[in-house]
């Protein structure tokens, strides 16, 4: 038996990156398909825009697409880091990785102004 | 000079094709599309929460052969991920560790990923 993680790798940080993707993975999991629906249900014209909004323009909506914008966000950002690390080599792959954190910072936090603000 | 000339890992050109492998390398693929389909929802949602016009142009461009490409590629990809997620959380738990249920896992989520984009493909077209 096992009680703490070994060999966590020369940065000591690889279980935590691994629990906040299982984390975010489950909110997602939750979240995510119910955004697709509410797409769908606009596409098919089963929600107008009076419909649309009745779901959008409530505070509990807004807290579960903040909540769906940061797990979305961490879990990118960890999905995509795995792989960089497994497909570019060492020099560009530390650039690679700050930029995509920096633009995901700003993309969450501009997203974050316009859920707030929707409907009115 | 020898180890920055190495061979990353995943080496996709020298592994034999397994169910198990596929669903891996699909699950990062699907992954991208997700990234890339998430922030055209958003902008989509954005468009729809303004004005009528916005609504409109918004549902207009939903339908539009590349509004329906991409709702159909995302689809597919969100469908995929959900349920290879799933299965990464219970091989994650334990369940399922075994050669031939880790096979055949992976063909069942493929084959729900394949039904659902038949699917999803004739209600789209």
């Amino acid at each position: 038996m096992v009680n703490k993680p070994r060999d966590l790798g020369s940065a000591h940080s690889g279980f935590k990156d691994w629990y906040w993707q299982r984390l975010s993975a489950v909110v997602l999991a939750v979240l995510l398909p119910g955004a697709f629906i509410l797409l769908w249900c606009v596409y098919t014209g089963a929600l107008d825009q009076f419909g649309l909004l009745d779901w959008l323009d409530s505070f509990v909506s807004r807290l579960l697409h903040t909540l769906l914008i940061v797990a979305l966000i961490v879990h990118a950002y960890m999905g995509l880091k795995v792989m960089i690390e497994d497909y570019v080599h060492a020099g560009l792959r530390v650039l690679l990785i700050g930029s995509m954190l920096v633009m995901m910072s700003l993309f969450g936090m501009w997203w974050l102004a316009l859920i707030w603000a929707w409907g009115g | 000079m020898a180890i920055k000339h190495a061979p990353l890992s995943p080496r996709l050109s020298i592994y034999r094709w397994f169910p198990g492998m596929v669903a891996s390398i699909a699950h990062r693929g699907s992954g991208v599309v997700l990234v890339l389909a998430v922030p055209c929802y958003l902008w989509i949602l954005h468009g729809m929460t303004g004005s009528p016009q916005d609504f409109d142009a918004a549902v207009a461009l939903l339908h539009s052969p590349l509004g329906r490409l991409g709702l159909w590629l995302a689809s597919v990809a969100l469908i995929y991920h959900f349920c290879n997620g799933i299965r990464f959380l219970c091989l994650d738990a334990g369940w399922g560790e075994s050669r031939d249920l880790m096979r055949n896992s992976a063909r069942v989520v493929i084959g729900i990923a394949a039904a659902a984009s038949a699917a999803l493909g004739v209600l789209l077209w």
